[in-house]
Formats: C-alpha cells, sequence, structure tokens
C-alpha cells in the first residue's frame, strides 16, 4: 500500500500514471454509459399510446425521466410502481398490481411496457405470474397488453435494454406468424438511436425508394414534438396494427448490430426473414442500406438518391483536406463507433484511441478487422470496457486533434486542451444535435459540417495575425 | 409526473386536509409519474457539493451512470466531487458479493485521486445482496489515514426527503467536530445549511456578510471543503435555508453543541435583508445589528434603483408559481418586488409549513394549486393564462408545450439568484424570459384564420 498520495494534476497527466490508471480492475471513474431500463424505456416510447412502467424503486425512473429530458429538451413520461423496503422483505407484486391499477385508471394507455430496475431482478420477482394475478384481481382487462423486460441494471447497458424491450413489445402485441397472411411491408428498425432526426432520415429514404415500411420503433414525434400550444401524452409512433402485424413482417432490416441481437435471435425463433447491417453512417454504410432496401423492392434506386449521394461524395472532396491525416479519439456505444469509424476512415481522418465501456467480444472482432482494412486504421486502439477516465489518460500522454463523443467527454477533452465533437448520448450541453442526422448521405454532409467547422473555428481563433485568413 | 392525483384513491386523507398543502406523510403512490427521486438521490444532493473529498457510489451503473456531474452546484477549490466514481456492480458482484470490489476500489481512489475523505454510497443492490458497507469502511479506514465515510442510503428507503435527512445524521454523527483543531467558538460565525452553492448562488450571499463582518464557517454543503466542515461545531449560529429537510442536523448541533439557529432565506430583497437582520439578532452583537440595518438599507435602496427598469418591464404580470423547498415562500416575496401578480401557487416537495408560509403571503384572490400533479399544473395554465411560469426543471418542457415563458428557479438553471446581486440576476434572467420575442411568435396562429391580419 502507497501511502503517499501524488494525485497532483501533473502526475495524473503522466505516462507513469496512466500504467497504473490501466491496472485499475475494479473502480470505474466517469462511466461513459447508462443502464439497461434507460434503454427499454426508450424502446417503449416508440409505440403508439405506450406507457413505460419501471417494476423498481422509484429513484431509477426519476434518473431515466431527467437523463432524457435533459437531452432532448422534451418532458418525458414514464411510471414507477414505486417499490419500497416492505417490498424487498415481501416481493414487489402488490406494487406492480397496483401500480398497473393506476397506471391504466390514470392515463388511459393502448399498451403498457413494464420492465425491471435492479430491486425486483435482486429479489426474484417473477412479473409473469404477477402479471397474470393483476388481470385476476381486475387492476387491467384480462385482454389488455403488457409487455415485459427483464432489464436489471447489474448487466448489460442501455443498448441491451432497448434490445430485450422491442422483443418484450413485439413478442406481446404481434400475433403469431402464418405464412398465408406475410403482409408486404419492411419492418426496419433502428436500434438504439437517439437521433430523431435519424429516424425520419430512415423514413424519408424509405419513402423515397417506395418501399411499403414499418419504422419499429419511432419515437420521433415523442422525444421531438412539435409545439402546438398543447402537450400531448401520446403521440404518433408505431401503430398498434403494425405491432399487430409485426410477425407477418415480409422482412426485418435492423440498423444497429449491437443493440438488436435479442430480437434478430427471437425473429429467427419465429422463422421470421431479417437482416442486419452497420449503422448506415458514412458513403459506404449508406450505400449498404440503400441497397439491402433496394433489393427488397425489387426496384432501381431513385435518381433522386443518387444525386443526394453525390452531394455527400462532393462535400468530401470539398473537404478532405481538413480530415485526412487528422487523429481522433472516440467514444461511445459500439454500434455509433463502428458508423463513425468508416466514416473518417474514408475521409482519410485516423482514429487513434477509441473507447467503449459497454463493447462485445464480436464488436472488439468487427472494430478490428474495420481498422485492419485501411491504411487510416493501422494507428488505432480500442479499449473496450475502459471508462472516461482511462480515455482521460490516454488523451493527455498520447495527444490527438479531436474527440468525438457525448457530453460526458467535456473534462477529458478539457484537460486535453482538444476540441470535442459531439455525437452519441447524451447530450446535454448543446442545443439541437438531435435534430441532425448523422445516418444517410445527409448525414454525411452533416458530420463533415461538425467536425470540420470545429476545427476551422479554433483555427481562427488562435491563428496570429499574419495568419488569419478570409480563406480556409 | 402527469397524474391527476384526484383520480386516485388516496390512501392517507388526512394528509390532504389542506388544500394544496404538500402530501410529505404519502408515500409515492405505484403507478403514478416518478416525480420524486429516492433516498440515495437525496443523500447525494446534500453531500455531494461537498468539494475535496471523493465521492463513491457502490451500485450498478445506474446509479452513477446516471447521476455523476450532474447537479450544478459549484466549487471555488478542489473538482473532485465531480469525478464519477462507482463500482459498477455487475452480475457477478450480485452473486458473489461486492464488498472485495468496494474495498479495493476505495483504497484505489485514496492512492491516487488524494481525497480529503471517501462517502461511500449504498444503493438498493448493495444492500440487498447484503454487503457490508459499514464494516468494509471501516476495514478501509484502518489502512488509511483519512475518514471513509458509510452513507447508507438505498434508494428504496424513500423519497429524497428521507436521503437528505440521512445525509444529515451522517454529518453530524461523522463529520461535525472531529477535526484536530480547536473546539472554541468562533464570534461571529455562522453556518449556512441546506445552501448547496448551485449556479454558484453561494458566491452572491458571500460579499453581503464580508461587508458586515460576519464570518461564513462553512456551508453544509456548498463549496464546502471538508475540514471546514468538521470545524463546523465552531459556529456561533446555525443559519437553515433550504427547507426543513436538515432540521434534525440543525437541532442536533443545538444540543451537543449549543448552537442556535435560525431559518432564513437569500432570495428577494424582503428576504435578504429580513435574514441578515435576524442573524445579527441572533448573533447578539448590538455593533453588528447596528451595522446590518444601516447596510440593509443602503442595499435595499441601491437593489430597488437598479431593478427597477426590469420592474417598469414587468410589472403587473401575472405568474403562476409552483416549486418546493424554502423558495415557496421567498419567491413570493421576490415576484411581489418586480410588481408580478400571482394568480396561482402550488408546492411539491416543501413541508407544510412552508406551505401555510407562502400561502399566508400571497394575495388572498391567488389560487391555491389542489392538484400538484403535472395534469393539475397543465390544467390551471390552460384555465388562468398566466404571463410567466415560475417553478422547478421538471415542469420547464411541459410548460414550453404551452407556449407560456418559464423560468427555472431549481438546480438546473445556470445562474444565481441569491443575494442582493442574485436578486438583480434574477429580476434581468425573468425580464429577458418573458420579453422573448419566442413568445408573440408561437401564440400567433397559423395560418391565420380568414378575415384576420397576419401581422
Amino acid at each position: 500500500m502507497e501511502t503517499k498520495t501524488k494525485a497532483t494534476t501533473a502526475w495524473l497527466n503522466t505516462v507513469e500514471y496512466r500504467e497504473k490508471n490501466f491496472a485499475r480492475e475494479k473502480l470505474v471513474i466517469n462511466p461513459a454509459k447508462a443502464c439497461q431500463p434507460l434503454g427499454a424505456l426508450l424502446c417503449a416510447l416508440g409505440v403508439e399510446g405506450c406507457l413505460p412502467f419501471t417494476h423498481g424503486s422509484q429513484g431509477c425512473t426519476a434518473y431515466f425521466r431527467s437523463t432524457l429530458s435533459r437531452h432532448y429538451r422534451e418532458p418525458i413520461a414514464a411510471v414507477s410502481d414505486s417499490m419500497t423496503e416492505d417490498s424487498a422483505v415481501f416481493g414487489g407484486q402488490s406494487n406492480l398490481i397496483e401500480g398497473l391499477k393506476n397506471a391504466y385508471a390514470v392515463y388511459n394507455p393502448k399498451v403498457i411496457a413494464i420492465f425491471t430496475s435492479c430491486m425486483a431482478e435482486v429479489i426474484g420477482d417473477d412479473i409473469n405470474a404477477y402479471l397474470g394475478n393483476a388481470r385476476e384481481q381486475e387492476a387491467i382487462p384480462q385482454d389488455f397488453p403488457v409487455a415485459q423486460a427483464n432489464t436489471p441494471s447489474f448487466k448489460g447497458s442501455h443498448i441491451t435494454g432497448y434490445d430485450t424491450m422491442l422483443k418484450g413489445l413485439i413478442d406481446c402485441l404481434a400475433t403469431p406468424r402464418q405464412e398465408d397472411k406475410i403482409n408486404d411491408r419492411l419492418y426496419v428498425v433502428p436500434g438504439f438511436d437517439t437521433y430523431p432526426a435519424n429516424l425520419r432520415e430512415y423514413k424519408r429514404l424509405l419513402k423515397m425508394m417506395d418501399a411499403p415500411y414499418t419504422l419499429l420503433p419511432d419515437y420521433s414525434d415523442v422525444v421531438d414534438a412539435p409545439n402546438l400550444g398543447t402537450f400531448e401524452l401520446y403521440q404518433k409512433a408505431t401503430s398498434i396494427s403494425e405491432m399487430n402485424d409485426a410477425l407477418n413482417a415480409a422482412s426485418y432490416l435492423l440498423c444497429q448490430t449491437y443493440s438488436t441481437p435479442t430480437t434478430s435471435k427471437y425473429l429467427a425463433s419465429k422463422a421470421v426473414p431479417f437482416e442486419t447491417l452497420s449503422m448506415p453512417i458514412g458513403v459506404a454504410g449508406t450505400d449498404k442500406f440503400i441497397e439491402s432496401v433496394a433489393k427488397f423492392t425489387e426496384k432501381d434506386v431513385p435518381e433522386e438518391i443518387t444525386m443526394e449521394r453525390g452531394r455527400a461524395i462532393d462535400a468530401m472532396t470539398d473537404s478532405h483536406q481538413y480530415i485526412h491525416g487528422k487523429k481522433f479519439a472516440l467514444f461511445g456505444d459500439p454500434d455509433v463507433l463502428i458508423g463513425l469509424v468508416s466514416f473518417l476512415l474514408e475521409m482519410g481522418g485516423e482514429p487513434v484511441h477509441i473507447v467503449c465501456t459497454n463493447s462485445t467480444p464480436l464488436f472488439k472482432k468487427a472494430m478490428e478487422s474495420l481498422l485492419a482494412s485501411s491504411p487510416y486504421g493501422q494507428g488505432a486502439t480500442l479499449y473496450a470496457g475502459k471508462d472516461l477516465w482511462h480515455l482521460r489518460s490516454l488523451l493527455v500522454t498520447e495527444p490527438v486533434d479531436m474527440l468525438i463523443g457525448d457530453s460526458h467527454g467535456k473534462w477529458a477533452a478539457r484537460d486535453a486542451n482538444i476540441p470535442l465533437v459531439r455525437v452519441g448520448f447524451p447530450i446535454t450541453d448543446r442545443v439541437n444535435l438531435h435534430r441532425y442526422p448523422i445516418i444517410g448521405y445527409s448525414g454525411v454532409i452533416n458530420l463533415i459540417t461538425m467536425i470540420v467547422n470545429t476545427f476551422l473555428e479554433d483555427v481562427d481563433r488562435n491563428s496570429p495575425e499574419a495568419y488569419f485568413e478570409m480563406m480556409r | 409526473m402527469f397524474t391527476n392525483l384526484t383520480k386516485l384513491d388516496l390512501k392517507d386523507k388526512k394528509c390532504m386536509s389542506d388544500a394544496g398543502s404538500p402530501k410529505l406523510c404519502m408515500k409515492a403512490l405505484p403507478g403514478e409519474g416518478a416525480e420524486r427521486s429516492c433516498a440515495y438521490d437525496g443523500a447525494r444532493v446534500v453531500l455531494m457539493p461537498i468539494t475535496d473529498v471523493a465521492h463513491l457510489v457502490h451500485g450498478p451503473i445506474a446509479c452513477a451512470g446516471n447521476s455523476w456531474d450532474n447537479r450544478g452546484a459549484r466549487s471555488s477549490g478542489s473538482q473532485l466531487f465531480r469525478r464519477g466514481l462507482t463500482t459498477d456492480i455487475m452480475e457477478n458482484d450480485v452473486i458473489y458479493g461486492g464488498e472485495k470490489k468496494l474495498k479495493e476500489s476505495i483504497l484505489e481512489i485514496a492512492t491516487r485521486h488524494d481525497p480529503k475523505a471517501i462517502f461511500v454510497y449504498a444503493t438498493c443492490v448493495s444492500s440487498l445482496i447484503g454487503d457490508d458497507v459499514d464494516k468494509i469502511c471501516q476495514e478501509a479506514e484502518k489502512e488509511l489515514t483519512i475518514p471513509v465515510i458509510p452513507v447508507n442510503c438505498p434508494g428504496f428507503l424513500g423519497d429524497k426527503n428521507i436521503g437528505n435527512r440521512i445525509a444529515g445524521e451522517v454529518l453530524f454523527d461523522r463529520v461535525i467536530g472531529t477535526g484536530e483543531g480547536s473546539d472554541e467558538k468562533i464570534p461571529l460565525a455562522i453556518n449556512l445549511i441546506g445552501e448547496y452553492n448551485i449556479a454558484g448562488d453561494l458566491w452572491g450571499v458571500l460579499p453581503d456578510l464580508e461587508n458586515l463582518g460576519i464570518t461564513l464557517q462553512t456551508a453544509i454543503t456548498g463549496d464546502a471543503n471538508f475540514d471546514d466542515l468538521r470545524s463546523a461545531h465552531r459556529a456561533s449560529l446555525n443559519v437553515l435555508i433550504c427547507s426543513k429537510s436538515l432540521t434534525n442536523l440543525v437541532r442536533k448541533m443545538e444540543i451537543r453543541y449549543g448552537i442556535p439557529f435560525i431559518e432564513g432565506s437569500f432570495y428577494g430583497i424582503h428576504d435578504i435583508s429580513e435574514t441578515l437582520i435576524k442573524i445579527a439578532t441572533a448573533l447578539e452583537d448590538p455593533d453588528l445589528l447596528e451595522r446590518t440595518l444601516v447596510y440593509v438599507k443602503t442595499k435595499e435602496e441601491e437593489t430597488r434603483k437598479t431593478i427597477a427598469r426590469y420592474r417598469t418591464l414587468l410589472e403587473n404580470r401575472q405568474a403562476i408559481l409552483f416549486t418546493g423547498g424554502v423558495k415557496t415562500w421567498s419567491m413570493v416575496s421576490t415576484l411581489a418586488e418586480l410588481g408580478i401578480n400571482i394568480l396561482a401557487g402550488g408546492t411539491q416537495n416543501s413541508t407544510p409549513e412552508d406551505f401555510q408560509r407562502m400561502k399566508a403571503l400571497m394575495d388572498p384572490s391567488a389560487q391555491i394549486i389542489e392538484d400538484t400533479s403535472s395534469a393539475g399544473f397543465l390544467k390551471i395554465i390552460a384555465e388562468r393564462k398566466p404571463d410567466l411560469i415560475v417553478a422547478g426543471g421538471k415542469t420547464k418542457y411541459l410548460a414550453h408545450k404551452t407556449r407560456t415563458p418559464f423560468l427555472d428557479i431549481n438546480h438546473g438553471r445556470k445562474l444565481p439568484y441569491a443575494g442582493y446581486q442574485g436578486m438583480i440576476q434574477f429580476a434581468e434572467t425573468l425580464t429577458r424570459t418573458v420579453l422573448s420575442p419566442v413568445w408573440g411568435h408561437l401564440r400567433r396562429e397559423f395560418p391565420p384564420k380568414e378575415g384576420e391580419q397576419d401581422d
């Protein structure tokens, strides 16, 4: 045991400390992940008339609501059955039943999505049995749909919770697949995607390609509701009838890999065809998405989309010199990271540090092979399961030009004196970023705008008069 | 949340006897909107502003992941308190216990982060799996030279107020009076209890105290460092300024250390002056009292002169006030100072006494918001059509949907409103909010109805 501490800022910036910091095993400092139920809540917001319902202690839900509300600057609706000490001893059944009764009576939902927080999971509550009893006691009508997800915070992360809840919602609402009743629609699952603009971009592209589709779940209008002078508890989202028909889908397109494995396994078990893509960030990623949709519709890619792609490529050629050769550090969710890294590689940007707190072995493999595929990826290291304090050590000992990640990265960026371009969740210190898509060809243009203009802003602010120029 | 409480079968009707009075004795109803946070959060709110210590959360990612550096408490010195430290309890820990992980984490923090002390927060999970946080803290403390202080505040114990109280007990039992220095009372030294330096509020009050020759021993806990807190018992007076959640602490300090306490508020000219005079009186120093009486008169005149132009712009506007804590009654006079009438007022987290005080201060014609849920809140906005709403951040975006100017007076705000200086800031910010041109655009019908001019 070292008795003398030398935790001065200067020491924290040394390679010596970096080694000690990376030897740290138990303690997590400045975590870059949220918990399962938060993801479940977001997912549940995407079904029409669905009320998110946490089975657990009340503080959890207050945290989810405030985190989402700060990110979106919107009111976020969710209830909790407020388990207390008694529930720890006797189980949470009475809370669940009373909670369902009250929530059903007061909020008039079309469906309730129950997901658990830690307490219920530790004491081993059997939600399914409780739910049966709730119906028997007429807390809710016999046929009222209640979707379920077990989402303890001590397992997985927000992306796992999203996945589990999505499976729960389909399982609850969809009628069994019947081969003679297959519909003509492509069910598109965005995955844990916090950008309402991304969801709208998917819909816009699908419409342009004349694809019959259902976006599932679609919370774009819930987390980005127009101001029409009144507050509506329920906004337009994926309709109940589309949910009912979800297993009769012609096919599924899952637009993220690591936030959808439970759902895809479930679809496979129901013999529903599906294809899993990487999040369509960057030109190649978007091309794949467009190709998959075109394969489904069996129609040509419309000229409008070819033109859009051309404009994105034009933007890339106009601004390649500002990104090519620049060094980047990134942190965030697996799917977003794969997308951002492939975009940077397309631009000749060099990722150096990639921190993914909620990494998985499959993701690690995919990221490593993506990096290996490009000359610009050779200098990069993926730090799986590490936190933002590790990232800080990396940034101060092995400097890069820019950090890309959510608002939580602002401390590390400040300590390393580099700009932070905000991509991901949560973004609580900038406005409107969720209103700009980062997917699709328009996402390519938006990412270039954010990254390049941030660099140029820095150049202007710091350049001596002799080099202060009208043209950059 | 968006609950209409009147639709629910309330178990404890007697708490509802006084219309609009907060239902403190009522537990949160299952299925009710999750408006209130938990005991853990309540304890964090009180203790987390302590700047030069480490705050370690022994729980799964939710508890710390969703809450690190999220309060807006400012520090003039160490920023260590804002580091998000957690044991990130995982499934294996749930099965095999997390004590080992906790101990290692404590030692790691002590060695590498140089804290004056470590506060260790128990959570629902650590308590349910039977981790003995007290024991681990004791063990770790033996190996270290700094205090390691357990805070037993699992969320399931109840709501935020319970957590506030637990934090008060922890400060009393483990921090105050544990320093090595003198125990002697410092004349004209006070503690400000329940001042968390949100957005730098404390710094708006300090100049006035300094000008009067009053020493701040420590705030509990805004911008506080551990050593000053340990010597909090050397103050001659405790000034309780946020609701009643730390009443237990000041009562105990009165008994053990003979420190009397008064209540006060630093929001609004009237209350600031009254509080400064009360402090001077309680410190029983005739000179100080005389100085204070002159000082507050000058400051009042000065401040009123500065805010006169805001008053002209705001006068006769109609407000809805919806808040909690001490601000409930303090805000009534703050708004009155600017010539704003209160159409309706309600409170969610205050004590019944605070509520009564607010009621007494309001114009008798003002409506008491009986249904303090968000549904009730929305209904009253629709009925009364206020010019502005002054409330805590939870209702902000809800209010925006009704296209009503809204000022956040809770911890979500970024500007200090306390002290005479804060009053000016408040008036300035409120004016900018109310007079923003966006509200005009929002209220215009579009597309315009036939026969109406689109101006």
